[in-house]
């Protein structure tokens, strides 16, 4: 059987980091070494779905009564489904807003974008209105300290 | 078996992320300078609105008509086709990007998957995720893949997915597929396979092989002539080399000294570089090209192109606009009202298998050079492009008195949109 030489062209295009090579090193080895664990990560941990993750800023107070406050920073993922009573962004008017989804009055055929403050009344959205979640919020940030 | 994933009217899409109110409305996006239409939804491709219109003419054809129009914003476009592409690795054993819209998945080891479901849920998740909506061709080689993409973004009953997997869809497929359509067959070969009575790909299909090879003495041809007819044979290697990046825009009127003109050629090739670096590759050619204004028949016209081999292929800002300078210096001809020129970087591979020239052997000055370029780039990310750039980038003020410390007014650009998923001054406002 004839022998043949493939060439194989590497794909040099992404990396992959090494995440731990602790048996590599001179002096004396660190008794942590067993006991390794990755440092705690927002990027990581708060942000499951990053393909999906948006962020919004909040202005007005129509959610204050939940701690939404005006300057707040939403952290939103649209990977996941709404649920009753999620605070979501939604749009609409041509608008992106954040409330609290209201499903109770789905049989009756409409939901409701809740706000929380009893200054502002509910928006409420038939079946047939052109409507869509646009997110789910799953944080807020919110400055305590001006830089 | 293959796949190609492409994302439907790209810019526009990327565009109605952020603008849900323009679902199933008209909506184009304009090149750069806001010259002419380079992206339609398909109500405006429905409207009757062609792709290259100027845009000043969209009022005169279409009067009373309500059409959103755009900048381009390769800022934002750029970012949400990453994301796609970050979901799509993450399915498949090996992928290639194709472009800023396309990308090839190679699906070996998923056989034993239902892949039109498999496809069609992926559509959907790229869909929830980004607000992309994408369609997925799949089929035993790339040719064919293409062809798969191109009935499943045309017929609504695929649900953005096609698949090629038996030779009975692929001759039915093919029957239905118009010759200029066909991925590796350009305009000038369409034509002549339509002057000689072949207008389908099965027409195509069917010629038999030495009459394709004696024809067209073309391997890309008889490549594409074996993958219709069910064969794997496009290499990889193929969509690699041709790879190549360009950057030009046609001038905001016209240019005619040779300094404002070496301005422009050194922010492109910097554009280039930037390019280069933020995949991780280098080039080791550098091509310049600048024309007139072709429409002005009443002007004297001028076309150049010229290109130059880099001793050390390089990413580096400094090299490349050196090289582009050098190239500009040699096709600039007095006495031409220039209204285009462009940076063609060719030859492009992973930057962590450089060859060396033994000629050009400086690692120092290499390694400062790459040290430099990643210093600039992060403080162009953390503060906007163009915080930082070289001397030649800069344009010379209005009033002629030194440099002008606002570069991007150079482009036109009066209806961009914001850029949400990069800059945290322009995420979205929550009521």
């Amino acid at each position: 059987m004839p022998k043949t030489i493939q060439i194989i062209n590497g794909d040099f295009a992404s990396q992959q980091p090494l995440q731990l090579a602790p048996g590599i090193k001179a002096g004396f080895p660190s008794p942590a070494d067993d006991y390794h664990h990755d440092s705690l990560d927002f990027n990581r941990d708060l942000i499951r779905h990053p393909e999906a993750t948006f962020y919004g800023r909040v202005v007005g107070d129509s959610m204050i009564d939940a701690g939404i406050n005006d300057g707040d920073i939403a952290v939103i993922d649209r990977s996941i489904e709404a649920k009753e009573g999620d605070v979501v962004v939604a749009y609409v008017n041509e608008e992106f807003t954040i409330k609290y989804l209201d499903l109770t009055h789905k049989d009756e055929g409409y939901i409701e974008l809740r706000p929380a403050n009893k200054n502002y009344k509910p928006i409420r959205i038939d079946a047939d209105d052109d409507f869509e979640v646009w997110g789910v919020v799953l944080w807020t940030i919110k400055p305590m300290h001006s830089l | 078996m293959y796949g190609i994933i492409d994302c439907d009217n790209c810019y526009v899409s990327c565009e109605r992320v952020f603008r849900p109110d323009l679902n199933g409305k008209p909506v184009v996006v304009l090149s750069n300078n806001d010259g002419c239409v380079v992206a339609r939804s398909n109500e405006a491709k429905r409207m009757g609105i062609k792709a290259g219109t100027p845009y000043y003419q969209l009022a005169e054809l279409f009067p009373g008509q309500k059409i959103a129009v755009f900048s381009s914003n390769y800022e934002l476009y750029g970012e949400l086709t990453g994301r796609v592409v970050d979901i799509i690795r993450k399915e498949v054993p090996a992928y290639f990007r194709y472009s800023i819209d396309e990308c090839f998945v190679y699906l070996d080891g998923m056989e034993h998957l239902d892949l039109k479901q498999w496809g069609e849920t992926l559509h959907k998740k790229i869909r929830q995720y980004v607000g992309m909506p994408v369609s997925i061709g799949l089929a035993p080689n790339k040719t064919l893949a293409k062809t798969a993409s191109y009935f499943a973004k045309k017929y609504q009953g695929y649900r953005h997915c096609c698949l090629i997997d038996s030779d009975e869809k692929r001759r039915k497929a093919l029957k239905l597929f118009p010759i200029d359509e066909v991925w590796g067959i350009g305009r000038r070969y369409a034509a002549k396979l339509q002057s000689m009575g072949i207008h389908t790909a099965y027409d195509f299909a069917e010629c038999h092989l030495e009459w394709v090879r004696l024809t067209f003495r073309n391997i890309v041809i008889e490549r594409t002539w074996r993958e219709l007819n069910g064969e794997d044979c496009v290499p990889n290697e193929q969509l690699a080399n041709k790879k190549s990046i360009c950057t030009s825009r046609s001038f905001n009127g016209m240019v005619a000294d040779f300094p404002t003109l070496r301005t422009h050629v050194a922010n492109y090739a910097a554009r280039c570089a930037e390019k280069l670096r933020m995949q991780r590759t280098v080039a080791s050619i550098v091509g310049v090209f600048a024309h007139t204004n072709p429409f002005r028949e009443d002007l004297a016209q001028y076309y150049n192109f010229q290109e130059q081999r880099l001793l050390t292929p390089s990413s580096s800002t400094t090299t490349i606009v050196q090289a582009a300078t050098d190239v500009l210096q040699k096709i600039f001809r007095e006495g031409y009202q220039y209204k285009k020129a462009g940076v063609i970087v060719m030859g492009i591979g992973p930057n962590n298998a450089i060859q060396q020239d033994l000629f050009d052997i400086n690692a120092e000055q290499f390694e400062k050079m790459r040290r430099l370029d990643a210093v600039v780039d992060r403080i162009n990310r953390l503060h906007g492009t163009e915080t930082i750039v070289l001397g030649s980038q800069q344009y010379t003020r209005k009033d002629g008195k030194g440099k002008a410390d606002v570069f991007a007014n150079a482009i036109k650009h009066d209806f961009r949109s914001k850029n949400p998923t990069t800059r945290w001054s322009d995420i979205i406002i929550l009521k």
